[in-house]
């Protein structure tokens, strides 16, 4: 959790977000577009919907903004419209409604060839499937995005070898696809995306098909590539461990709504509702609540007292220094104690008990 | 049988009423067909099909050929139409000739074989350069270099135009709802119908021969490169599209590149289609190997026939081969030094074919060619005294023949003459229901009707008497030797070489070994017919035993099923559609060959064709053609399942 880069819980207001996405609707089926203009459609809940229309809505009056330099984390059991979601962001799939805006440009009002240069140089995707051209080698399909561009043959390369290197694929430029395991394959996948270097990587479930261990490693993977290029990214996952790991923010997903965006500790320490309560239950909640929810204000004798830790370290790492010194710590931050943490501050937010009223 | 019919034929209904029709479907066949039958018994009595309800059309097709032929010099749309096709077919067989001849013996050999292990590698190469040295041993030089000829510009031509179709129905679906049934019905076809229209439009000769060859050998090419663009995964045009690629920069780079083992499969296919074609298309001309094999037939000379048939097969092999194995190296790894290679095997050809020049030596010498035609033909003389009849215990072939044809072959035809026409009709329409959809029924009997109104019914049935006792030995046999050989590994790696080989060979040959053996008649072409249909069988009852869910074979040998249990239970159940299939396929290859037996006295439809070509009277056969493309109509939606997608057998 060291890696995690600090999360802002308050935004820079001069910046205009990524993407900024607005009562978005997309529903499938015969005459689509009537399901978001009709107030009584389209209070009707999935199962009705079908029954009355035909249709299914995937996403449902979605709104948020990607904020510049994050890590925004979609997250949804299967059928929650995630996926559908992240393709209306560059149309691959045609919202029904709404609006998208790329830094402040109308994504919906885009005439084809825009749309294209919007793909081909401001988002690129990672697929959960790889999508990677079998009769290719690793550099032609790592140089695939630079191709479909025009870049010339030597200098797109030239340019995909270095990717190649970036994501740990060296000496294996000339293998074709089939040859290369499915994590490897997904890198492959990742250094396509890079390579045209975008403005915006989108990842659908990239490493859903991937084994544990491999899931974890490139898990640090964006991590890493996070950390060093800063560069914004969109995250579809099913998995709550990967979205409270990599996510900035996360926007929760049920039946095509968003039913909760937050920190990933707003979401695991203030569930929205039920659902997300269940969602969340499992959760080793010391790992991802942070000292700053857990504190209480300091007496006078503990405000010189004790180790000190940021307001941003987790409970966990509480614990140990918690332990180590046999009383309270103290939560500093800028030089100043915003209050301290005990014995039985640290337990009761491994239990799960509310939040105490007065440690805001 | 009843419930899985009821499963197979019953769409997910809503409607009660269309629920309660698919649960009773079988019994509701049973009853409609009984009450047709009382009523066709009261109303319309006994009798082959009646005349008053058939057409002649000799008269007109008669006027029709006539005013072709009176018009071919004259009219602009021979002129400015047909006549080029006919001038470009005549130009591009005869530079493809010519370029071969002057290749000479070594140069084509040579070539053969460098072009081979460029695409194949070492072995399929020199398979080749032994072919065309037996071809060349045999006799058979020239007629080969003929056949070759015509086959590169048929094939060149089938699959441009197999390619530009599919491609139209792989990227728009309204093209592709429009070709698909065509394309699935031209399949289904037997080779001989499509002699007569070309021959009704060109005349009899070469542009003939080529422009049948490629309405042929086109639809497996269309069909696999629509099925291929059409299959393309889904996630690596989303991923081309996620990058910004253009329409047309995702058909070049990813596209046509995913779908290249279905186009080289395509070719494979179009290639065997069209050397089948070739060889019988020597009935309206096309010379070469195919009219040795023809006229040696009409004469009864099996050596001559074998001597030219060799080669045929010869041909096949090579072709199949070298296609094939191509195929599975491109799709395999990257091509390396391919510039280089390629260059090598050119400048290789070169000099065979200028040494073979300077050497004097540009046909091959007489000198080296072995006349097996003699030494077959005595070898068969020597059967037709010893093995033919007498031979004691077992018999003769020829008694064999003959018992057959009393026992078997007249007694189903004198019965379907007997049957009333009508109950002919029902039977058709309750087949079909039984098997496949209300749609197939209705194209089935429509088909057995226009049979009756062209007012070829007898011959018709004829043929398909033929049809019904090959069908019924193809499938006994097959289906047992396939499940046989789905239970055993062994039996599966000794079968499939010999299957290989009898599935590349071209129709046309079959039926020089069954006139060796039995002479003429009904029996060989129903014993050629079976011989042909025979391999596909085998294959696909195989492969249905064989894709059966391993778990559940495990988990019914957990529960204690003996072997008996495990095939009757669940791997013939499970392997259903894959049987359906085999009779399809069957009743398909097995209507083919039957037809083309019209040229080893197998009478009927395919004989009427034959004399309709030889006596110059296109009226008789072009009706037997209708009629023949009705009959395969008909057999292939008799025993078409219902939802099922047409595989490329």
């Amino acid at each position: 959790m060291n890696t995690e880069p600090p999360a802002p819980s308050e935004p820079p207001v001069s910046e205009p977000p990524v993407f900024s996405v607005r009562e978005l609707w997309k529903v499938f089926g015969p005459k689509a577009g009537r399901v978001p203009s009709d107030p009584a459609l389209a209070a009707l809940g999935p199962a009705e919907l079908r029954e009355r229309t035909g249709c299914t809505a995937a996403v449902r009056e979605v709104s948020f903004d990607v904020r510049r330099g994050e890590v925004f984390v979609v997250m949804g059991l299967s059928g929650s419209g995630k996926s559908t979601l992240v393709r209306c962001l560059t149309r691959l799939i045609e919202p029904t409604s709404g609006a998208i805006a790329i830094d402040g440009e109308d994504v919906l009002s885009m005439d084809a060839a825009r749309l294209r240069r919007l793909r081909r140089h401001r988002a690129a995707m990672v697929f959960q499937h790889f999508g990677l051209l079998p009769h290719r080698s690793v550099l032609d399909n790592v140089a695939y995005g630079l191709e479909i561009q025009g870049v010339p043959r030597a200098e797109r390369r030239a340019r995909a070898a270095e990717f190649v290197a970036k994501v740990g694929l060296e000496g294996m430029e000339h293998r074709r696809p089939a040859q290369l395991s499915g994590g490897q394959q997904q890198r492959v996948g990742l250094a396509r995306a890079l390579a045209v270097d975008p403005e915006v990587l989108l990842f659908d479930e990239p490493f859903s098909a991937l084994d544990p261990l491999i899931r974890r490693d490139m898990q640090e993977e964006v991590v890493r590539l996070h950390g060093e290029e800063g560069r914004t990214m969109v995250f579809i996952t099913h998995d709550l461990g990967e979205a409270l790991k990599l996510g900035d923010r996360i926007a929760l997903m049920r039946d095509g709504r968003i039913v909760q965006l937050g920190t990933p500790e707003e979401i695991v320490g203030a569930p929205a509702d039920d659902y997300v309560r269940d969602f969340v239950r499992d959760v080793p909640r010391e790992q991802v609540m942070t000292v700053r929810s857990a504190m209480r204000p300091a007496t006078a004798a503990e405000t010189d007292h004790g180790p000190a830790l940021a307001p941003g370290a987790t409970v966990h790492e509480a614990i140990e220094a918690v332990v180590r010194s046999g009383g309270t710590a103290r939560v500093v931050e800028h030089g100043r104690c915003l209050g301290v943490v005990g014995h039985a501050d640290l337990l009761g937010v491994v239990a799960g008990l509310a939040p105490r009223e007065e440690a805001a | 049988m009843s419930t899985t019919v009821t499963e197979a034929g019953a769409p997910p209904a809503r409607l009660p009423l269309s629920d309660v029709l698919a649960r009773h479907r079988t019994a509701l066949i049973g009853g409609l067909a009984l009450v047709a039958l009382l009523l066709g018994a009261l109303l319309l009595g006994g009798g082959a099909w009646p005349a008053r309800f058939s057409v002649d059309l000799s008269g007109p097709l008669g006027d029709a050929s006539d005013w072709i032929i009176d018009n071919r010099d004259s009219h602009p749309l021979f002129l400015y139409f047909f006549g080029h096709v006919s001038n470009a077919v005549v130009l591009s067989v005869r530079a493809v000739y010519l370029v071969l001849l002057a290749a000479g013996w070594a140069g084509v050999t040579a070539g053969a074989g460098l072009v081979a292990w460029r695409l194949a590698g070492l072995r399929p190469a020199l398979t080749a350069v032994a072919a065309f040295g037996v071809c060349g041993l045999l006799g058979m030089w020239v007629p080969t270099m003929q056949t070759l000829a015509l086959m590169v510009v048929a094939v060149a031509a089938s699959v441009l135009l197999g390619l530009v179709l599919g491609l139209a129905a792989g990227l728009s679906d309204r093209v592709h709802r429009a070709l698909r049934p065509v394309l699935d019905t031209m399949q289904v076809l037997p080779a001989f119908a499509y002699l007569l229209p070309v021959v009704l439009v060109f005349g009899i000769g070469v542009p003939a021969a080529v422009l049948a060859t490629v309405v042929y050998a086109a639809p497996p090419m269309a069909r696999l490169t629509a099925l291929g663009l059409r299959g393309a995964d889904a996630g690596v045009l989303e991923a081309a599209a996620s990058l910004g690629a253009t329409g047309r920069q995702r058909l070049l780079t990813a596209r046509l590149p995913l779908a290249r083992k279905e186009l080289l499969l395509g070719v494979n296919q179009s290639i065997m289609m069209a050397l089948s074609m070739a060889v019988i298309a020597s009935v309206i001309g096309a010379g070469g190997l195919g009219d040795r094999v023809y006229q040696a037939l009409a004469s009864v000379d099996v050596g001559a026939a074998l001597a030219a048939g060799v080669p045929v097969v010869l041909l096949a092999v090579v072709l199949d081969r070298v296609t094939a194995a191509a195929g599975a190296r491109i799709g395999a790894a990257p091509a390396r030094g391919t510039g280089l290679g390629w260059a090598a095997a050119a400048a290789g050809t070169v000099a065979a074919a200028l040494v073979g020049r300077s050497a004097g030596r540009l046909s091959w010498p007489d000198a080296w060619t072995v006349d097996v035609a003699a030494f077959v033909n005595r070898a068969v003389d020597w059967m037709t005294a010893h093995l033919y009849s007498g031979v004691p215990v077992i018999g003769g072939t020829a008694d064999w023949a003959a018992r057959f044809t009393t026992w078997v072959l007249d007694p189903v035809r004198d019965g379907l003459r007997w049957l009333p026409w009508w109950t002919v009709l029902l039977l058709v329409a309750v087949l079909a229901l039984l098997v496949g959809t209300w749609r197939t029924a209705a194209t089935a009997v429509l088909a057995m009707v226009a049979i009756g109104v062209l007012g070829v019914w007898d011959p018709a049935l004829d043929t398909l008497s033929q049809v019904l006792a090959a069908v019924a030995v193809t499938l006994v046999a097959g289906v047992a030797t396939g499940v046989a050989a789905g239970r055993s590994s062994r039996l599966e790696r000794l079968l499939r070489p010999v299957l290989d080989v009898f599935q590349t060979m071209p129709q046309f040959v079959y039926l020089i070994p069954v006139v060796a053996l039995f002479g003429v008649g009904r029996a060989p072409a129903v014993a050629a017919a079976v011989v042909y249909a025979l391999p596909a069988v085998v294959r696909i009852t195989t492969q249905g035993m064989r894709a059966v869910d391993p778990v559940v074979m495990e988990s019914s040998r957990s529960l204690g099923a003996t072997a008996r249990q495990q095939l009757w239970r669940v791997q013939l159940p499970l392997a259903r559609p894959a049987l359906l299939l085999a009779v399809n396929q069957g009743v398909v290859l097995v209507l083919a060959v039957v037809i083309i037996g019209g040229l080893v006295g197998g009478g009927a439809l395919g004989y009427e064709v034959v004399f309709g070509l030889a006596q110059g009277d296109l009226a008789t056969g072009l009706v037997a053609g209708a009629a023949i493309v009705c009959l395969g109509l008909m057999l292939d939606r008799v025993t078409q399942p219902a939802g099922k997608e047409h595989h490329d057998a």
